[in-house]
């Protein structure tokens, strides 16, 4: 059964289907792109190392970095891999992990059906050898090298340490070194079996197609597979405090500026669903008030040359864990971070104005408009935002919904200096 | 066929619109040209930050921030861009299309407004620039120039680069220089700024669901500031006189070294052969059944990136890895080895029909992308050659396996540049 989804707003119409043993698909028609693109995504990311299906005996525990890992090896197969029969189609394919999914995807603007059977075909066919595991190693070694002389990179995981105290998110995506040396074919084989069974996973396909032709071509697919029902999965976190790990983290890299970042960890937490994107859209409004371009603290510090205009603030909201992050470069990352206090404490004495709400709800009106230019950006956030059981096409409804005293008492509870930590990187020549 | 429509203004300002009912959008681009001039590039790096500080409408930064928010979360931005010996000073306006927004009608107008505003009626003090925010933005444009080395990977192509341009226009960096930077004021950035705003030829895109004339007419009406004689931005020079290769090893405190290949082709992108070295380009390193990915990556595990890119309108090709320092030798020899190969024609019918098909398919998808369909515009106009996707189609079609071997015989390696831990 195909539901249709109608958002007269955007002008958009997206397609659902439930495919059995449980394989969500969405498919949204883009007339006049050239491009299609479709994503096949699992609920599976850096965080899920510790997990237990429902009606087997034994707790799972997999080295950091295994997700990631699996992307990697799953375009792998016995006669050679999937990049290559993407370019004998001439499409375009590619993969990402984040912190609580991977995400497969690939582009084309022809042969399009046959880029989607190949799509579903390599996700659903792993294959993995004892050499080629080893061989990757190498090549993912690189990537976490590459990853260590980023400045961003680094100051963004050592804030989420300082924030976090046991939570896996506090853990870099890829893993380390030293923990993917512990990866072995058996433990790929071990999650694949968990996490991609079509029960976990989403697909999100746009651009200019026929959605019932697509969603029939999906199903057939899926059913040749012959799946067997899979318990639930139990993903185990261990109990994260809701105390901060420390106040304070740096490291020295070679920089030319000094870089701060500072990190409010939430309290509120526990839950997805239309509560959690409004909480998401909420906190991101009110940072962008405290913080944005236009705000009187961005402007007091651009004056001061405390910041540049790369300065940044943003929200991300999970169930289990969220945070704002707020920072950029500057000259004196002590100072900027005592006038960053100063500027929250004057912010929430004051608090968020009629007018001003008004205002900041109508950009992000326009802001969310705009991004519907782009295919990825919508197939990227979709099936994300679906795992949360959160339908992403009721931002505008939410954002319309929402309340000025919502995003005051987020400007009170959220940017609370008890669960506030920061992390600088240094220049490597500074004189400290 | 184009897919846009030219008309120049009475002032002489070039206006080119896309029309599409394609987007949620109207994108508008404003291009300013500048020869790429060891002493004029910085003060043009800097003035777009001066001219933000504020307008004779909108006083202060945040005034003009306010005033972009308000249409509903409009974005203007500004980059610098370097096209061959050219510096660009590009303007980004991102504008929601009317018909999205059941209480407004005009944001086009208002936002062209606002562009015309912040170039043409800046604020001053008595008649110059004010000293302060010269001297702030002096101080963040210094970061800017210094800030190139925190992106490793970035750093180290400009690096090569620069040491094999090192006698030609092309090694000036696009943000300019410390040593330029220190000599400017006020006075001095405030005279530039009107000679800047005289001389320079300016190109104006706009590309979304649009009424042509409309447009056309809009623009005249807003545009009207008076410009004087335009400088003409003299060619790049292509053509150079092949070389010893040089190597250049830079020490620095870094986890991974970077190891970057610069190479001269000889062909710009008007050149009736750049098809064919677009072929070349990306059977060696373009994409992942690239003979770079393939050996360097998949074969011998020595790094995460490696690939091939074309510098469009000098002439140049850059090779760039991020690999284990003590692999230096066995990467490089690799890269060799792939780049010769190609030479002696040893490439497969599959590496010809499978990169021909992937670019065919970034061509097509360019047209979904507003910010392509422009720059692929500048591209045409600055090689005085505007090709469309069904140029861009029938030329790539065209390209033979001779030809692709023709072009790898003309590639030649300059200079091998390597980015390595320092001696700790």
């Amino acid at each position: 059964m195909t539901k249709v989804l109608e958002h007269s707003l955007l002008r958009e119409k997206i397609s659902w289907r439930r495919i059995e043993p449980g394989l969500e698909v969405f498919v949204l028609p883009k007339k006049g792109y050239n491009k299609k693109y479709a994503t096949y995504s699992t609920n599976f990311g850096s965080i899920n190392s510790r997990f237990i299906v429902e009606g087997q005996e034994r707790e799972l525990q997999v080295p950091d970095g295994v997700a990631h890992f699996l992307e990697h090896k799953l375009f792998e197969d016995e006669q050679g891999n999937a990049f290559d029969r993407f370019a004998v189609l001439g499409a375009s394919s590619n993969a990402f992990t984040n912190f609580t999914s991977t995400t497969y995807l690939f582009s084309a603007t022809e042969n399009f059906t046959e880029g989607l059977e190949l799509l579903l075909d390599f996700v659903q066919d792993p294959y993995f050898t004892e050499e080629s595991v080893e061989k990757e190693k190498g090549i993912i070694g690189q990537e976490i090298r590459m990853y260590e002389d980023n400045p961003q990179w680094r100051l963004f995981f050592n804030l989420l340490g300082a924030l976090y105290q046991e939570h896996p998110v506090r853990i870099d995506i890829a893993g380390t070194v030293e923990s993917i040396s512990k990866i072995d074919k058996e433990v790929l084989y071990q999650c694949y079996r968990t996490f991609y069974h079509p029960s976990n996973m989403a697909m999100f396909v746009t651009g200019d197609v026929d959605a019932e032709r697509v969603l029939e071509q999906i199903e057939e697919n899926i059913q040749r597979h012959d799946y067997q029902p899979l318990g639930e999965i139990k993903r185990l976190f261990p109990q994260e405090p809701a105390e901060i790990a420390k106040e304070y983290v740096e490291q020295t890299l070679v920089v030319s500026e000094p870089v701060l970042n500072i990190g409010f960890k939430e309290q509120d937490l526990g839950y997805g669903g239309e509560k959690l994107f409004k909480r998401e859209i909420a906190t991101n409004l009110m940072l962008d008030v405290v913080f944005g371009p236009s705000s009187k603290l961005y402007n007091e510090l651009y004056e001061e040359g405390l910041v540049d205009d790369e300065f940044d603030a943003g929200y991300v909201a999970e169930q289990d864990y969220s945070h704002s992050i707020i920072g950029g470069e500057t000259a004196e990352p002590e100072k900027l971070f005592a006038r960053l206090v100063e500027g929250i404490k004057r912010a929430q004495r004051e608090g968020i104005s009629t007018e001003t709400f008004a205002h900041y709800q109508r950009k992000a009106m326009g802001e969310f408009l705009k991004s519907f230019n782009s295919l990825e950006f919508i197939a990227n956030n979709y099936p994300a935002y679906h795992f949360k059981k959160i339908n992403f096409f009721d931002y505008l409804q939410v954002l319309h919904d929402l309340t000025q005293d919502e995003v005051n008492q987020r400007l009170q509870e959220h940017l609370s200096l008890d669960y506030l930590a920061r992390s600088v990187i240094w220049p490597k020549s500074s004189p400290r | 066929m184009a897919i846009f429509k030219h008309k120049r203004l009475e002032n002489g300002i070039n206006v080119y619109i896309h029309p599409t009912a394609k987007f949620k959008t109207i994108l508008v681009q404003l291009f300013f040209h500048r020869q790429l001039l060891n002493d004029e590039v910085t003060q043009s790096a800097l003035l777009p930050a001066i001219l933000q500080r504020g307008t004779g409408t909108y006083p202060t930064r945040q005034k003009l921030a306010l005033r972009l928010e308000e249409l509903y979360g409009t974005e203007l931005m500004s980059e610098v861009i370097k096209k061959g010996e050219r510096q660009l000073i590009c303007y980004t306006m991102d504008l929601v299309h009317d018909q999205f927004l059941p209480e407004e009608h005009q944001l086009l107008r208002k936002g062209l407004e606002i562009l015309h505003d912040l170039l043409t009626n800046p604020l001053l003090a008595g008649d110059t620039f004010k000293a302060d925010y010269v001297e702030q933005e002096k101080e963040q444009h210094e970061k800017v120039i210094n800030g190139l080395i925190n992106d490793k990977i970035a750093y180290s192509v400009e690096r090569c680069l620069q040491e094999m341009c090192a006698e030609e226009p092309f090694s000036v960096f696009k943000y300019g220089s410390l040593e330029q930077l220190g000599k400017l004021d006020a006075t001095s950035l405030f005279q530039f700024y009107q000679t800047f705003l005289q001389e320079s030829p300016v190109d104006l895109h706009i590309i979304g669901d649009l009424n042509v004339e409309e447009t056309f007419a809009l623009v005249q009406k807003i545009f009207t500031y008076q410009r004087g004689t335009e400088k003409k931005v003299p060619p790049t020079k292509v053509a150079v006189q092949p070389r010893e290769v040089s190597y250049i090893r830079d020490e620095m405190d870094v986890s991974q070294g970077k190891l970057v290949l610069g190479y001269r082709t000889g062909l710009h992108y008007g050149d009736d052969d750049y098809a064919a070295l677009v072929m070349y380009n990306g059977i060696l390193g373009t994409f992942p059944h690239s003979k770079l990915f393939q050996n360097v990556r998949e074969k011998a595990s020595l790094a995460y990136y490696t690939y091939s890119r074309l510098e469009k309108h000098k002439g140049l090709m850059v090779i760039s890895s991020g690999i284990e320092t003590n692999n230096y030798e066995r990467t490089l020899e690799i890269i060799n080895q792939q780049v010769s190969d190609m030479q002696k024609g040893e490439f497969s019918q599959a590496d010809v029909d499978n990169t021909r098909s992937g670019l065919r398919n970034q061509y097509l998808v360019e047209e979904d992308h507003p910010g392509a369909l422009i720059n692929r515009t500048v591209d045409g106009i600055l090689a005085e050659r505007v090709f469309d996707t069904k140029d861009l189609l029938a030329r790539l079609n065209a390209v033979t396996r001779d030809d692709i071997v023709r072009i790898a015989e003309k590639i030649a390696l300059d200079t091998v540049y390597f980015l390595t831990k320092g001696g700790v």
